[in-house]
């Protein structure tokens, strides 16, 4: 059986949760202040470092890590921006914490602002969350009026600013130094990386990018120990994390779990199983930018960075889709690239001409002009894309599509005309599509 | 010093080279659009991806990486020709392969590059994308987006090297265009550079545009006459018409720009209505008999000034000056002709060469002209009114008779600047080359020359060629300015 722990969602339900009053009547904010009270910046890093959490916001990396790499000794002033743009594709957990717990992220700034010597916060999040947005702005006004924010806080002496961006709803101002260029006010280009932003961020100074999930987990943390943080879950990717489970289940939402639980059990157990007992035919586990895995491959994995890799996916921003058997995968891909072409920033020519090339063709299927060639086609123009260029998108978008193409090849070669399938039926008969 | 291997090749580098600068600079180079050295690295084409230390699955762009010690770096792995040859794919996929009628055609570094590296067969069956065509960036530049390869060099170039934004990139991913700023059309003085820089067919001159392949034209390395920064220029011409003004790179000069009104000038040196022979007093004239008149007028130089032109090549100068000491005239000035300057490449002095003929010892004519018995105007110079109040005759040489020529008692042909071989002193003292890019047609020696046979037996000894006066010029101007090689 599978337990929900409610670590990050444990507040989601408390009446008024997002006011400063019950945020603070329910211990809030205390670790913050005995923080800046008691703990140097090198021991928090450790700490972070120690409890093994990794990013939240898809690359998994860890946040004590990416601290450490932010240079001590500077004149420029350096920053944290809070990425809240949460655009991929079946994520809708950074939502919660900021329309439920907007206090619970902006102590975690507060924590790690200090950590490795921030003295602004960017809270960037889209403007399609204007719940979010509200309760954000809300919660920052009151802590700057309870002097959490500001100058001097808690009378450690220590300085800090925290202010609210609002992006206009582009998926690639998710990308960490896309958001820096949209917070510059330029257009949101990914940058290049080296210069990595730890060293050359916003405005050229030591800027540190993090989720809205990561940062909420730093309190927790810093209150309950890095033992104790790295007892939870798997091992080597211990922690707790908000699942976001959307398609043919009776109960899509968000589940908090620690990690190292079995997908299967998450789907038959909390989710309710499939949705008007249909099969289960395929579940995109990490976000639309991880490959998709099989009905036998959902029966083993277990959902921590270590077990999915071992089936070659990845865990990402924890979106999970669950497709029933009467989804047409091929239309489900068309549908994640069209998302991925109009999202494409264009700046870069692999995704800028590939992602379009790649909606074309699968639209030819779903019309019924797939020829034979195709398949070998999408998977070598996702080979000229994939590593080759600025940002991870184009990876993101070749990571879903080789995958179909590779496990669903016999529903591509039902769409090509006069192709029979393995039951017979000729390829106007093939699933159309349930979503 | 680093020391890296590319290729299999150990070379050493500076300190900051990058990848793309360190093959380059040993015979190995690797293509790119997006990069201009005068704009800077932006890291968009990915036509530079390299692999650096066995990594196939993320390769790196050239022109960013800067070579570090000990790296082992492959420009023509199986890796990196796939990757660039998928990127000449996704370029061409979409591009309207309308070469038959593109002016780029014939310099464009998409078709040089698709034939080098690209996939020679098309695997695209969809069909192509649509854009705004024939888009009036300016009353200067029309704007193809369908032939854009949105390398944002253009952008870049507002940006970086002119600190403005009249363009920039709109929508995204493949509906990317350059558009049009709020403020309208461009208005820069300098843009027409963003048509050389353009790796493809996009931007266009409305002077240029369809008005001759460039194959069917000839180039000459030259200088632009139009003011004292003596930018870099290939000269272009279709029998013996200029057709084009293009910036030619010089680190030190004008690395890869020109204005506007430099580039645009070309077609003041197509004349129509030339000086083809001599002429004395109104009537056309053996040059032998000529030459000998204007010894005969000159007498033993008392009296006389020489006003040259500062669009005259040192050669021409001195050549005069040699032929004027040798008959008595003291008075040796250059003319002046101005415009606007500006704080970029423009220069207040409208002419190419004064620098030179100070160096060569003409002076600017003084405020209180001195009471003169002959004027030598040689080039087309503007003339102060004072130098002709009291003189007897008058000597011109120049490549259209003008408003003095019906004033002169000798006439004798000139030639353009585009016509010209020699030297031209810079602003700051650089020598630099011209050569001739056209040819003026019979009747019209090089204007040292003349010069050169008026001062008789020894001149005509010293100097048989140009060459021995480019030499002449070197010495006199002595050595502490170093000619600019290019
Ligand atoms: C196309 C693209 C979109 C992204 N969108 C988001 C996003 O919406 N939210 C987010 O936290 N990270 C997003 N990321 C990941 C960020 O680049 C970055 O890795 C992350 O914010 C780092 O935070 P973390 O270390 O706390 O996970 C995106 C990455 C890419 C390539
Ligand atoms: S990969 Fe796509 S989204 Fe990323 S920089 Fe290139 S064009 Fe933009
Ligand atoms: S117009 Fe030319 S220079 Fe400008 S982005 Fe397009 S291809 Fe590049
Ligand atoms: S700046 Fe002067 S030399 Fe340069 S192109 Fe313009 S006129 Fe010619």
């Amino acid at each position: 059986m599978i337990q929900e722990n409610k670590v990050l969602s444990a507040r989601f339900g408390t009446p008024d949760s997002c006011s400063i009053e019950t945020y603070r009547r329910d211990g809030g904010y205390q670790t913050y202040v005995e923080t800046l009270r008691s703990r140097q910046p090198d021991d928090i890093i450790d700490e972070v470092k120690r409890s093994g959490l990794r990013g939240r916001g898809g690359a998994g990396v860890s946040p004590g890590m990416t601290w450490s790499f932010v240079p001590k000794q500077t004149d420029k002033p350096k920053y944290l921006c809070v990425n809240g743009d949460e655009s991929e594709p079946g994520t809708f957990k950074d939502r919660q914490i900021l329309e439920f717990d907007p206090h619970a992220l902006l102590e975690g700034v507060g924590i790690s602002c200090f950590a490795f010597g921030a003295s602004t916060c960017y809270v960037y999040l889209r403007c399609e969350f204007a719940e979010g947005i509200r309760a954000v702005q809300k919660a920052i006004k009151e802590a700057y009026e309870a002097g959490f924010f500001g100058k001097d806080i808690a009378g450690t002496g220590f300085d800090l600013d925290c202010y609210l961006h609002i992006g206009a709803g582009a998926y690639i101002c998710g990308e960490e130094t896309s958001l820096l260029n949209s917070i510059e006010g330029v257009r949101p280009y990914p940058r290049n990386k080296p210069p990595f932003p730890a060293v050359e961020g916003l405005w050229g100074c030591p800027t540190v990018i993090n989720n809205v999930e990561t940062i909420t987990n730093i309190p927790h943390i810093l209150k309950n120990g890095a033992e104790w943080h790295a007892k939870l879950g798997h091992a080597d990717d211990p922690g707790v994390r908000l699942w976001c489970v959307s398609g043919h289940v009776n109960k899509p939402g968000v589940y908090e779990f620690e990690t190292g639980f079995k997908l299967q059990d998450l789907i038959d157990g909390p989710c309710g199983g499939m949705r008007d007992g249909r099969k289960l035919k395929a579940v995109i586990p990490g976000g639309s930018s991880s490959k998709v895995l099989l009905p036998d491959e959902v029966a083993r994995v277990t959902m921590d960075t270590p077990g999915i890799r071992a089936l070659g996916s990845s865990l990402g921003s924890a979106g999970i889709m669950v497709f029933d058997d009467r989804t047409c995968m091929v239309d489900a891909i068309l549908n994640l690239m069209k998302f991925y072409a109009h999202e494409s920033c264009g700046q870069c020519t692999p995704c800028r001409e590939g992602t379009p090339w790649v909606v074309k063709i699968l639209q030819r299927f779903v019309d019924g002009r797939g020829r034979p060639q195709d398949m070998e086609l999408l998977l070598d123009i996702a080979a000229n894309m994939e590593g080759r260029t600025v940002c991870a998108l184009a990876d993101g978008a070749c990571w879903p599509l080789t995958s179909i193409v590779q496990k669903f090849r016999h529903e591509f070669e039902a769409m090509i005309p006069s192709a029979k399938t393995s039951s017979g039926r000729t390829a106007t008969a093939a699933p159309t599509g349930a979503a | 010093m680093i020391t890296l291997t590319i290729n299999g090749k150990t070379v050493e580098v500076e300190d900051g080279t990058t990848i793309l600068q360190a093959a380059e600079a040993h015979g190995m180079k690797v293509p790119y659009y997006c990069y201009h050295p005068d704009i800077g690295i932006d890291g968009n084409c990915r036509m530079c991806l390299v692999e650096v230390n066995g990594n196939t699955d993320k390769l790196t762009i050239s022109c960013k990486q800067a070579c570090g010690e000990g790296m082992d770096v492959q420009t023509e792995s199986p890796a990196v020709k796939k990757a660039r040859k998928g990127v000449l794919e996704f370029y061409l996929i979409n591009h309207p392969l309308d070469c038959t009628i593109c002016d780029e055609a014939g310099q464009c570094p998409l078709q040089d590059y698709a034939y080098k590296h690209g996939p020679g067969d098309s695997r695209f069956v969809e069909e192509k994308r649509k854009g705004p065509k024939k888009v009036e960036f300016s009353d200067k530049v029309i704007f193809d987006s369908e032939r854009c390869i949105l390398c944002t060099r253009c952008t870049r170039y507002f940006e970086n090297v002119r600190d403005s934004r009249p363009i920039g990139v709109s929508d995204m991913g493949g509906k990317c265009t350059i558009t049009l700023g709020p403020n309208g059309p461009i208005e820069d003085p300098y843009q027409l550079n963003i048509i050389d820089i353009c790796p493809v067919g996009a931007l266009t001159s409305l002077d240029a545009r369809f008005n001759q392949r460039v194959w069917f034209m000839d180039f000459a390395k030259t200088i632009c006459p139009g003011c004292s920064k003596g930018c870099n220029i290939e000269a272009a011409a279709y029998q013996g018409q200029l057709k084009r003004f293009e910036p030619r790179r010089n680190p030190d000069v004008n690395k890869s720009w020109m204005c506007d009104d430099g580039r645009l000038s070309y077609d003041r040196y197509n004349l129509t209505d030339r000086v083809r022979s001599a002429h004395v007093a109104g009537e056309p004239a053996e040059l032998g008999v000529a030459l000998d008149k204007v010894n005969e007028l000159v007498g033993d130089g008392a009296g006389v000034a020489v006003l040259a032109s500062t669009k005259n090549t040192c050669e021409d100068l001195l050549a005069l000056r040699t032929w004027a000491q040798a008959h008595g005239v003291t008075q040796l000035w250059h003319g002046a002709e101005t415009w606007a300057g500006d704080d970029f490449l423009k220069q207040p002095d409208a002419t190419p060469n004064t620098a030179g003929a100070q160096g060569l010892g003409f002076e600017p004519v003084p405020d209180d002209v001195p009471a003169l018995r002959g004027l030598v105007v040689a080039g087309d110079v503007p003339v102060p009114p004072a130098l002709l109040g009291t003189i007897d005759f008058l000597v011109h040489q120049a490549p259209t008779a003008g408003e003095l020529g019906p004033a002169a008692m000798v006439l004798l042909p000139g030639r353009t600047p585009l016509e010209k071989r020699g030297t031209f002193v810079n602003h700051e003292g650089r020598r630099q080359q011209v050569r001739p890019a056209v040819d003026p047609g019979p009747g019209v020696p090089e204007d040292w020359t003349l010069w050169r046979d008026l001062a008789g037996e020894t001149a005509r000894a010293d100097w048989p060629s140009v060459r021995h006066v480019i030499g002449a010029v070197d010495r006199a101007l002595g050595a502490d300015k170093v000619a600019s090689a290019s």
